[in-house]
């Protein structure tokens, strides 16, 4: 309803407030009055009527033309299947581009997941109040600066689309780093928003094949929650996992979009390739058994597409299974200039120095890991594998 | 809804030969497609002067009203339906007159 009613008056603050007040007036009047035959078509007509006397009051000097269109814009309340488009502009409003990505976040979290701006707050690090902020100067910057509510055109739903998946990703990816014993549940809860709204964007956009690509990685990776972090809090490595523990039917579900994007036989975009990487890595009953001549080609189609280092990096760990710690850890060595600042990278070199018996480098190289790494669970982890160096 | 497109310039420079030539194409495209209201050059930061009368005596300044290495060079004032009509009009200008643009609606 809120999307309905941000359709018709082109502001979000407004929707929100006359659904509240249509809802409060429902609980207020409906024990007494008896439930209306059609309740949704009496909330929508009680909102739109307590948005338009809001304008009324609010209206000074204004766009009297604009007041006049709203008011007298008749639409019959929507029909059911509607209520999908109206979800979808709704979404591609929250994550516009003109919006800083932090702000795409908050957002649709809030108007889209319907989270409360205190669980967003907790949920990213934030004060309560810079997070309320965040929220009431991007819904008047869509207002001020007439940010359009509408899906966007062909031409440019593609980058569109990819605007929102790089969202959603964020949002599951903030979830999925809240592991470890001290981490507020409300964290965890956001891989699981992320994918219950990446789910409702493919409902929406069944034929797309990067939506389908990021459910697919999303499900493959949450699959294997339980088995990330050990009872003592630590990180647990893909190779150190107990397989016995993943999800199944998360991973049946993960594999069957995989295999669909693959029958569809049309150029993969990054999430399609990074959910085959771990639909290779989720087929294998034992850590021994994957396929990684599979997962180098895989990342070697990454690389094409996303020059990014840390793309580069994870590439370099697929080929020490392949080629040796010795190929791999050149190859990491010269990502250097751009990864110091990263610890993954240092886990990285460490890992290979140790296999290749350097344990004074590999010992430094943990340390550097240590510095950097921010959640417990991976601390604990690169702690106690440092400390098997001896 | 009208929007004004401010150049931001670093340089001291004026726009090349080339620059203007692609500045006249996307002005030329605006007028014939209705988004034109006013635009145009400015004088470089050394030729301002700031005033202020909120006092006193008026005071005058000699020069821009803040000291940085970006300035506003020039401006478009647009007619646009939103702001995804401004943005794709202002990546052109961006393109065109080779600066950075900030797009701004008016009240």
């Amino acid at each position: 309803m809120v999307a309905s009613l941000t359709r018709r008056f082109g502001d979000l603050d407004l929707a929100e407030e006359a659904a509240a007040e249509a809802f409060a007036a429902a609980v207020e009047r409906w024990p007494a009055d008896g439930v209306p035959p059609n309740p949704g078509a009496w909330l929508t007509t009680t909102a739109n009527r307590r948005a338009i006397d809001r304008i009324r009051r609010e209206s000074k000097r204004g766009d009297k033309h604009q007041e006049a269109q709203m008011l007298y814009d008749d639409d019959p309340p929507e029909p059911l299947g509607a209520v999908d488009d109206e979800r979808l502009r709704l979404i591609f409003t929250c994550c516009h581009p003109a919006l800083a990505m932090e702000t795409r976040v908050a957002l649709t979290l809030r108007m889209v997941g319907g989270l409360t701006v205190p669980e967003i707050a907790r949920a990213f690090l934030v004060q309560e109040t810079a997070m309320g902020q965040r929220i009431t100067r991007a819904k008047a910057k869509i207002k001020a600066a007439r940010i359009p509510y509408r899906v966007p055109s062909a031409e440019d739903l593609p980058a569109r689309i990819s605007g929102v998946l790089a969202v959603l990703f964020l949002v599951f990816n903030e979830g999925y780093l809240a592991t470890g014993p001290d981490s507020d549940p409300v964290r965890q809860d956001l891989t699981a928003e992320a994918i219950r709204l990446t789910r409702l964007i493919r409902a929406l956009l069944p034929d797309d094949g990067e939506v389908a690509g990021l459910l697919a990685l999303m499900l493959l990776i949450e699959a294997r929650r339980t088995a990330r972090v050990s009872s003592s809090g630590e990180l647990v490595t893909l190779s150190e996992q107990d397989r016995g523990t993943w999800d199944a039917a998360l991973i049946g579900e993960g594999h069957q979009l995989v295999r669909e994007r693959l029958a569809a036989r049309v150029a993969p975009g990054r999430y399609q390739i990074l959910a085959a990487i771990n639909a290779v890595h989720t087929s294998a009953r034992d850590v021994r058994d994957t396929d990684w001549s599979q997962v180098v080609a895989l990342y070697d189609q990454l690389v094409q597409l996303d020059r990014s280092p840390i793309i580069a990096l994870n590439r370099a760990i697929a080929v020490a299974e392949l080629d040796g710690p010795q190929v791999a850890l050149a190859a990491v060595d010269g990502l250097e200039d751009k990864l110091a600042g990263y610890h993954a990278y240092h886990a990285a070199r460490a890992d290979l120095l140790r296999r290749l018996g350097r344990s004074q480098q590999s010992r430094a190289a943990y340390d550097k890991a240590i510095e950097l790494a921010g959640n417990t669970a991976e601390t604990a982890y690169l702690t106690r594998r440092r400390d098997q160096l001896g | 809804m009208q929007y004004l497109f401010s150049v931001i310039d670093d340089t001291a420079g004026l726009a090349t030969p080339e620059e203007m030539a692609a500045i006249d194409v996307f002005n030329d495209r605006l007028q014939a497609e209705g988004h034109w209201v006013f635009a145009g050059g400015l004088g470089a930061p050394i030729a301002a002067t700031v005033i202020d009368n909120r006092g006193e005596a008026t005071l005058f300044t000699d020069g821009p009203f803040v000291e940085s290495k970006e300035h506003v060079a020039g401006f478009w004032i647009i007619e646009a339906a939103d702001l995804d009509v401004a943005l794709k009009l202002a990546a052109e200008g961006s393109k065109a007159c080779n600066r950075k643009v900030e797009v701004r609606p008016f009240l």
